[in-house]
């Protein structure tokens, strides 16, 4: 590959520059087309990808946002923005496992962000909704798989209670079939509604309040603890401290330095959504 | 609004048929305006028998930013008698201030608090210069300083 030369990156972000501005008008297909020649003219520049990546989310090109992303991300591997742009795409192609893979990354780096001062702390919000929404996603996912399954092993038992009635059908005196006919619908019965009420267990339980943040009350993916012993999502807490750098509960002097991560109670909120996906949107 | 309503969509679902005694839900239609009558539930005389409607306006960034919370006066409803209370029924509590407020706050503990206001109340009248503040006044609740100088009332 031939050598940048400073000409070539000055032109690149002359091209991200008419680029920017034809996003910001709605021009996303204009906005792709100077990328794509920034792009030409210096594609050792990740941030060059990750706008591209953006009008294509816009254009709702999936594949191409999800090349871009794994572009800019190999070029550099901190790279949030790939990552929460990535997720989206993923998301979009039915793919949540993976989706929630790439967000919690996005998550991950937006939180040294806010470590560092740097300005991709302001995404925190949006990427711990896209987080929620993948491990909905991804549960439902899993859920419809259980379902299928359910419903076939439903249907073989059904097969199975209906061969072994024809059985004793053949076996037994004319007088007593109607007797087996009667057994055999209460049994195949029976089968149908305990699986019917399985499925709907799992969707009726309580969301717990020790996975509520009490600023937003949705549920939490990373929760902060506070000196209070008070955990808040961190986002929301962010949100908070921007306005106003106190304590919720005592109005005590807190800044952003001063949470914690609460790694059990992260665990815990993990696991119980893992297996109660619907609560994201309770 | 999404984050507001959001939020708001959350305290209803919670909120119904499940007010503490004297705190009933009139309207919340939409998130932008709730209205919802309280009353005074032991038997002190300024405000036996009497019903108060509070009205709630949100920001698109509650609970961030405190709601603005005042008394409403109807043909049935009338503002209630109270040092911090001005008879246009804006209300004088910390906690609806842009310094008081707390975003752990809500819609049902708001009016719990201003209940447990009006309830340990003994005094039948209104805030010093009421009248001039009625005449002048053309703030917005959340954004008058109001000087807390007597946190016992």
């Amino acid at each position: 590959m031939a050598k940048d030369t400073p000409q070539d990156a000055a032109r690149a972000l002359e091209y991200k520059e008419k680029g920017n501005r034809c996003f910001q008008s709605g021009d996303y297909h204009g906005a792709d087309g100077f990328y794509t020649n920034a792009i030409n003219a210096d594609p050792s520049n990740p941030l060059l990808y990750t706008n591209r990546s953006m009008s294509r989310l816009k254009l709702a090109h999936w594949d191409d946002v999800i090349t871009d992303s794994l572009h800019a991300i190999s070029l550099l591997p901190d790279n949030m923005k790939a990552y929460y742009h990535l997720a989206q795409a993923q998301i979009a192609l039915d793919q949540p496992g993976a989706a929630l893979v790439s967000a919690k990354k996005a998550h991950e780096y937006c939180v040294k962000e806010v470590q560092s001062h740097a300005k991709g702390a302001g995404s925190m919000g949006v990427i711990t909704e896209l987080v929620l929404r993948c491990k909905k996603e991804d549960w439902e996912r899993r859920e419809r798989t259980r379902e299928k399954n359910r419903k076939g092993l439903v249907g073989e038992m059904v097969k199975l209670l209906e061969s072994q009635r024809d059985r004793v059908l053949g076996e037994v005196d004319t007088g007593e079939k109607e007797d087996v006919e009667t057994e055999y619908a209460e049994k195949i019965e029976e089968v149908r509604r305990m699986a019917a009420e399985v499925g709907l267990e799992g969707r009726r339980r309580k969301v717990p309040d020790w996975i509520i943040d009490d600023i937003t009350f949705s549920v939490m993916h990373d929760p902060v603890v506070t000196r209070t012993g008070q955990s808040y999502e961190r986002a929301s807490i962010m949100e908070h401290l921007k306005r106003s750098p106190t304590d919720p509960l005592t109005r005590e002097p807190m800044r952003v330095e001063d949470l914690r991560p609460n790694l059990a109670l992260r665990a815990a909120c993990e696991e119980f959504l893992h297996e109660n996906g619907w609560a994201v949107d309770w | 609004m999404a984050f507001a309503s959001r939020r708001l969509g959350k305290e209803l679902s919670k909120i119904h048929g499940n007010l503490p005694p004297g705190i009933t839900l009139v309207t919340a239609e939409g998130f932008e305006e709730w209205l919802l009558d309280v009353q005074v539930l032991d038997e002190n005389p300024i405000y036996m028998g009497k019903l108060f409607r509070l009205m709630f306006r949100f920001s698109k960034s509650y609970p961030i930013e405190p709601p603005e919370v005042t008394f409403v006066n109807t043909t049935d409803r009338p503002i209630p008698m109270h040092p911090h209370i001005y008879s246009n029924g804006i209300i004088c509590l910390d906690l609806l201030s842009t310094q008081g407020w707390s975003p752990v706050q809500n819609v049902e503990s708001v009016c719990m608090s201003l209940q447990s206001m009006l309830t340990g109340n003994t005094k039948n009248e209104r805030p010093e210069g009421d009248e001039q503040f009625v005449a002048s006044n053309r703030r917005r609740p959340r954004d008058i300083d109001f000087y807390y100088h007597d946190n016992t009332v």
